[in-house]
């Protein structure tokens, strides 16, 4: 992390040529070659520069490190520092940069003319309308203005709280579609505070997710992943090796029910019912814990209604797996129900679980001062809409990324609403579907050029500061709502005593630090913050206690089965509610478990796809994902979309990502797919649909091929028995029996002498997330080839998480599903080497498998060669459309067409690490280098380090797990430096 | 062409030469069309390797993980067609095979323009043309030398020495011929014969050195048969890709380019005979006699299907296992059943004299000898790339235009070479034939009785 960089300086920095260089939007003579006549102390050409700030992309509040070469930002990271990120980010925190550098960000200020159409006006002329608006709306009474925007931390809702009070309204919302009302409430219900409890998924036995995809887009992902890959980690328990047995009740399987043991595919909706009847059989059995102050007799009445045998067939779940699940809750040391969705009742049942089972306090923890609720509550929020469709509301204004017509209930109607109102107002990016209607549209700062803080949860202040100079001539959000208070000026004016929100952080950190570390200076404080990203402390735990009056409410479950189809959305691992689909890296990523690119589809089990008349069989050998489009009617009107048939969804049971179907939003969101939004209920993820068969051809596309092993050694997995009993599982491939036992060759080895180079990658603590391949993305500067050319073939990731789907006979010994991640293996004897006429793939001395893109000719007899087929080849010259050529990794070549090209091992992160230790004079120490994928990773999956030094935490970790270890294919004989450790998974028999 | 009248089974010397001077003679109408025809598509095969230079490889349908299909597909298949020009003009010489007279030199033009249209290919997929001369080990600055571990280093030697060697051995035989042509010529077609007869006066002196350097030649030539097609085989033999990793291919591809080649020549003679009414000097016998080898190469071919499959599951490794289940029923198991019909059983239609001395049958199994083989070829490299060690990577190749229009091209490329080589060239070599005249007449006579009754 930088040092000693304080906003004095960074100001300074910003303020230079050389930072300005590199940006559009600035006046073009400024976009020339860094001419550095007078050099500026704080830029050194080549050196990069560390800012801390926050990730903005989902409400988890994850403190980043953001990488600067040359005045701009070419790379996220997780801050090691903050106690949620832990030094780690997610593909979405990643792909923030492309939100930043996107083309499709309004450029100027805009007004839309009578016909319709745009015309841009200057910035002069956008405030003056903005404020006459406001001044016009005001004077016509009070509540006349209504803002819908996304919460940005404390102090900017501050700011945007106090400006619309000043301009004599309160029709304020901080909306989010995926929102935390139902937690809240239920807290409410159960423990009578509207706080979000904290999870400890590292401390329990036993996991129990009642449609919560905590490792995909529940709360705060990357902290779960990490505290799930510790629960999975194979430790002494009791004096027995085990490791955490989990299960996910949900109709489709994603990556959290991957890596779960037990998929429990009840009917969606059902997931609270399933809890009410484990509930039941806790307490039927006695395994409550004793300790709890609960009023026995109540809690048998109210559970009484929800036996096993009736709740799991209306859940469409066999009974034996409620009673097992009940006795994982009941019997563990300490166990967790966690609750997903937007249902109430679903989470109150989940509390509850915790609460009677003694682990509240132990895995669900609340804290003491929780951050005030930032969100506005979905009731009040409709109030605003529905305020808006009565005509009483003159001036609305949507920003920073709320978009309200997108993600708002189809009820509510929103984008009636929106073209309604007399004045709308849009303030954000990259122009989304609630800017259509729009009549003024104002370009503003991107999170990652604005001051702000954040506060996510108890203990943790996190402050976030501009690390570059604005990418378009965009202003900040809140700069403009405080100029905008001062003009109404009044009594309510004066309350933002604030030039600007840079001025309003500092000054909300001046008040924190009173608060949290009076003695200090604040001016200490205040650098401190922006060195580490924030001020963090210990939050104490609040003891809280069950609310008796929740054992006397009715809950409300259906309670038969569904005689419809049912519609499940899930939100999309990276487009979340659909803010990510502008970005092309979230885009171009697969989806680890179905692995479709760029689209909408519709997941159905092949028996609901015989039911309805599709003859396509499930098989795993087409090259498209799904072809044969189906209407989908709901009670909120059809849609069309592709099938992807897979065994991963409950029979009768279409799960559908959320996330795509914008209207605008820019030209990689544009016109792709279905916005579920609009057909699903208000609180609620599924909807009973009717289903049509249609004639029309649409392709699904994956960059996967096959998704049957076919017994070959690429992910393995072995039983927790097997490993207790540390012995490698059975090969059943014949070919391996006659391998010798080590590696046998022609010649004398060669030595690297220095360092050679090597990764370990835990499969078992591997979710499948991701974060690896957007880092790598990143990073290495890999192109982006639309959907289209994935069809082709053409994808260009060096690092894909690979799929497996187990084949039904090994399903009982085998995980829900084999994901790993697959990247070139710098194999010792590397088959593309001599292969190439042109000593285009070659060896380093540092045991590298290198490829010298000048000398490549393109015969790719490398990739036909390559056992691992990793190798990517540049059908095209690749483009980045400005300003994203700004990411663009300056140490990293870009490739041009006709060239092959691979992973790295990040040799330029390799060298500069070198180069530092060469001038200190020294030896390079472990763990000084660290590869993207590496470093992004939240459950730490990937080592990287050094063979020779075998003190190094990479050759520990397949020491210390032998029994684990394995490399891919090993009947060639390659020798790879990557030595994978199988995934533990628990028998059937087991469970 | 079933009716070919064989109008005189005594050929004298005279008869030799005027057959021979008249094929020569200026082409008419039809003849420059379908050189105009060839010219056309070698033009558009032209205009689309320029796009995808500068568009870059991504406008073929080469896909991740099958990077070669067909531009190597076409590379082996006329580097195999070549083979069989120089199997008959240089081994079948050493061992003083009479009947090569009448085709040889057919054949051999075959080989030169095969070769050069072959090695186009290697140029045609690379992805950055412009720096091929990476892999020539010339001098630099850099000491930088291809590697010679790779087989496409040998291919692009054992290509060079092929085309050269031909090349000579080609205008070495043509000199005599060309001397010949020299006399009866007129105007530029005068130049440019005594420019290819190299000063030939027929001195004892010049037969003497011209016999003994056209058998050095043949010498050179001929391991030169079993060693080129080997090297190519080793493209795809040295990697450890499961279908191509095999001992096997080195005398498989052998075997498999002397089938092709001696289809192919079926393919272009039988027409040339026909056009230019040279039934008298390329008799039936001859053609019987290439059909023999095209069937003996053929079974030779259905035995090494046999055997390579039989190899695969005597070795019960699963990678092969698969990629041949998939080569056999996989969705693209039809090409190579296609394949086997075309290689495996039509051909055996050869066993009858009947359909041997049938120039009809002749040239029809030709052709599907031809598809077959080119299809082996795709089935071999396309279908194993498809098929490889990481089932996650499958991927199956379909083509794009322009990898059809190039393919086309190269066929369009290589006949005009052909034809307009053939029209001014001496394409059936006077010198040899005449030496073996008697041979001739008492081959047709004792051999095909039956056909003298037309």
């Amino acid at each position: 992390m930088s040092e000693g960089l304080s906003r004095r300086s960074f100001i300074k920095l910003a303020a230079t040529a050389g930072a300005a260089a590199a940006l559009p939007g600035c006046e073009p003579a400024a976009r020339k070659i860094i001419p550095y006549v007078v050099p500026d102390e704080n830029v050194i050409p080549g050196v990069p520069t560390f800012y801390a700030t926050t990730c903005n992309e989902c409400r988890a509040g994850c403190g980043i490190v953001a990488k600067v070469r040359e005045g701009r930002v070419i790379k996220l990271e997780g801050n090691p520092a903050d106690p949620i990120s832990q030094g780690s980010i997610c593909a979405r925190g990643q792909a923030a940069l492309q939100g930043l550098y996107n083309p499709d960000r309004l450029a100027t200020p805009m007004t839309r003319r009578a016909d319709g159409s745009l015309q841009e006006i200057s910035w002069e002329e956008a405030i003056h309308q903005f404020n006459a608006r406001l001044q016009s709306a005001a004077q016509s009474g009070k509540n006349r203005i209504a803002f819908i925007g996304s919460s940005q931390g404390p102090a900017l809702d501050n700011i945007t709280r106090l400006w619309l009070q000043t301009w004599g309204s309160e029709r304020l919302v901080f909306w989010e579609r995926i929102g935390e009302e139902a937690a809240r409430a239920a807290a409410q219900a159960c423990f009578g505070r509207r706080d979000l409890p904290i999870y400890r998924f590292d401390l329990a036995e036993a996991i129990v997710s009642f449609g919560a995809d905590f490792l995909e887009t529940w709360g705060s992902p990357v902290e779960y992943a990490r505290q799930y890959a510790e629960f999975r980690r194979p430790k002494l328990r009791n004096g027995t090796l085990s490791i955490g047995k989990c299960a996910y009740i949900s109709p489709r399987l994603g990556t959290t029910g991957a890596r779960a043991d037990r998929w429990v595919q009840a009917y969606p909706g059902t997931e609270g019912l399933v809890a009410m009847g484990v509930l039941n059989a806790i307490v039927n059995q006695g395994w409550f814990a004793r300790d709890t102050e609960i009023d026995l007799g109540a809690l048998k009445e109210f559970v009484s209604g929800y036996d096993p045998h009736s709740v799991s067939e209306a859940a469409g779940i066999p009974v034996e797996v409620v009673t097992s699940l009940a006795s994982w809750l009941g019997q563990s040391n300490s166990a967790l129900a966690v609750a997903g969705g937007d249902d109430l009742q679903t989470y109150i049942a989940a509390y509850l679980l915790n609460a009677v089972t003694g682990n509240l306090g132990r895995t669900l923890v609340f804290l003491e001062d929780s951050p005030p609720e930032a969100l506005t509550p979905p009731q009040d929020a409709a109030e605003v809409v529905q305020s808006i469709h009565d005509g009483q509301v003159d001036v609305a204004i949507v920003a920073g990324g709320a978009n309200p017509a997108y993600s708002m209930p189809a009820a509510w109607n929103v984008a009636a609403a929106l073209k309604r109102v007399p004045f709308l107002i849009w303030m954000g990016e990259v122009p989304d579907d609630s800017a259509q209607a729009a009549h003024l549209l104002i370009p503003t700062h991107h999170p990652l050029e604005t001051w702000r803080d954040s506060h996510p949860r108890a203990g943790v202040h996190q402050v976030g500061q501009p690390v570059m100079q604005p990418v378009f001539d965009s202003r900040p959000l809140h700069d403009i709502l405080i100029q905008s208070a001062h003009l109404a000026g009044g009594t309510a004016g004066q309350q933002i005593p604030w030039e600007n929100s840079a001025d309003a952080v500092n000054a909300a950190w001046q008040q924190l630090q009173s608060k949290l570390a009076p003695d200090t200076n604040p001016t200490e404080f205040w650098s401190q913050a922006l060195r580490t990203g924030g001020a963090y402390q210990e939050a104490q735990a609040r003891k809280v206690t069950l609310d008796q009056a929740i054992l006397r409410r009715k809950l409300q479950f259906r309670s038969a089965a569904p005689e419809n189809l049912m519609l499940a959305a899930f939100p999309h691992i990276f487009l979340y509610d659909g803010r990510g689909a502008d970005k092309p890296w979230l885009q171009e990523i697969p989806e680890p478990v179905t692995q479709i690119v760029w689209d909408t589809w519709i997941e159905m089990h092949p028996e609901t796809a015989r039911q309805i008349g599709l003859k396509q069989n499930y098989d795993t050998r087409y090259l498209y994902a799904g072809i044969n489009v189906v209407e989908v009617s709901t009670p909120n009107g059809s849609f069309e979309a592709a099938v992807h048939i897979t065994p991963l969804v409950r029979p009768g049971v279409l799960a559908v990502p959320i996330g795509q179907g914008h209207s605008a939003y820019g030209r990689y969101a544009k016109d792709r797919g279905v916005n579920l939004w609009a057909f699903l209920p208000e609180a609620s993820r599924s909807v009973p649909v009717q289903v049509r068969l249609t004639e029309k051809r649409y392709m699904l596309t994956t960059p996967l091929g096959n998704s049957d092993m076919m017994g070959r050694s690429v992910i393995e997995a072995m039983s927790l028995e097997e490993l207790t009993a540390g012995k490698q599982p059975e090969v059943e491939r014949e070919a391996q029996e006659e391998m010798p036992s080590g590696p046998y060759e022609m010649y004398d080895p060669i030595r690297y002498p220095g360092y050679k180079w090597g990764m370990t990658i835990d499969v078992n603590a591997c979710t499948g997330c991701s974060a690896c391949v957007a880092a790598c993305y990143a990073e290495n500067n890999l192109a982006i080839v639309g959907k289209e050319r994935v069809q082709e073939g053409h994808i260009m990731s060096w690092l894909r998480i690979e799929r497996f789907i187990p084949s039904p006979e090994e399903a009982h010994k085998a995980p829900n599903l084999y994901l790993a991640p697959i990247l070139c293996q710098h194999c010792d004897h590397a088959p593309c080497e001599p292969v190439c006429p042109v000593f285009a793939s070659v060896h380093t001395r540092e045991g590298l498998n290198a490829q010298i893109y000048n000398r490549c000719i393109g015969t790719r007899f490398c990739e036909n060669n390559c056992p691992y087929k990793v190798r990517r080849f540049n059908w095209f010259a690749p483009e980045w459309p400005e300003p994203m050529h700004l990411q663009l990794n300056p140490d990293v070549t870009v490739r041009g067409a006709g060239v092959m090209e691979k992973c790295t091992f990040c040799i330029q992160r390799i060298t500069a690490a070198e180069i530092d230790a060469r001038t200190e004079g020294r030896e390079l120490k472990d763990g000084e280098v660290i590869t993207a994928c590496a470093q992004a990773c939240p459950t730490r999956a990937i080592t990287f380090g050094n063979l020779n030094d075998h003190n190094s935490a990479m050759v520990k970790r397949r020491v210390e797990n032998k029994p684990r270890a394995y490399t891919m294919l090993p009947q060639l004989n390659a020798l790879p430096q990557i030595t994978y450790l199988r995934s533990i998974y628990h028998t059937t028999e087991n469970l | 062409m079933a009716a070919a009248v064989e109008t005189d089974l005594q050929p004298r010397y005279i008869d030799v030469d005027r057959q021979v001077q008249r094929a020569m003679a200026p082409g008419g109408l039809t003849y420059w069309l379908w050189v105009l025809f060839c010219a056309f598509l070698t033009a558009l095969g032209i205009g689309f390797w320029t796009n995808q230079v500068y568009k870059g490889l991504g406008v073929t349908g080469l896909t991740e993980p099958t990077m070669w299909a067909p531009y190597i597909t076409n590379f082996v298949f006329w580097v195999g067609i070549a083979h069989s020009g120089t199997l008959i003009s240089a081994i079948l010489f050493l061992f003083r095979t009479r009947w090569r007279t009448a085709i040889y030199r057919c054949a051999e033009t075959m080989t030169v323009f095969a070769v050069a249209t072959a090695g186009l290919f290697p140029l045609i997929h690379l992805g950055r043309l412009w720096f091929f001369y990476f892999v020539v080990p010339y001098p630099n600055e850099r000491y930088l030398q291809p590697d010679f571990r790779s087989p496409l280093v040998w291919d692009f030697f054992a290509i060079g020495t092929y085309l050269t060697i031909s090349t000579v051995f080609l205008f070495t035989g043509l000199i005599p011929d060309c001397a010949n042509a020299r006399e009866v010529a007129t105007g530029w077609r005068k130049t440019l014969y005594s420019i290819f007869s190299f000063g030939w006066q027929g001195t004892d002196r010049q037969w003497r050195n011209f016999q003994m350097v056209y058998l050095l030649l043949a010498g050179f030539a001929t391991p030169l048969v079993l060693s080129v097609h080997s090297v190519v085989s080793w493209d795809f033999a040295m990697t450890q890709l499961p279908g191509w990793h095999s001992t096997i291919f080195a005398p498989y591809f052998v075997a498999g380019a002397i089938f092709s080649g001696c289809a192919l020549v079926l393919t272009l003679i039988i027409p040339i005979r026909k056009f230019w009414r040279l039934e008298d000097v390329v008799t039936i016998w001859h053609l019987d006699n290439l059909a023999k080898i095209v069937l003996f190469t053929s079974l030779i071919i259905t035995y090494s299907y046999s055997v390579e499959s039989f190899m695969v599951w005597y070795s019960q490794d699963p990678l092969e296992l698969a990629t041949f289940h998939q080569r056999y029923f996989g969705p693209q198991g039809y090409f190579f059943w296609i394949m086997v019909v075309c290689n495996c059983v039509i051909p055996l239609l050869l066993f009858s004299p009947r359909v041997r001395t049938n120039t009809v049958w002749l040239f029809i199994i030709s052709i599907f000898v031809n598809i077959g083989m080119w299809l082996e070829r795709f089935v071999i490299i396309a279908g194993s790339l498809a098929t490889n060690t990481m089932p996650s990577q499958w991927r199956f190749y379909t083509p794009h235009v322009t990898e059809i229009v190039i393919t086309a091209a190269s066929f369009g490329w290589f006949l005009m070479n052909f034809s307009l080589f053939a029209k001014f060239m001496p394409i059936v070599s006077m010198t040899e034939m005449k030496e073996g005249i008697s041979w001739l007449r008492q081959a047709v006579r004792t051999r095909y009785p039956y056909r003298k009754a037309a």
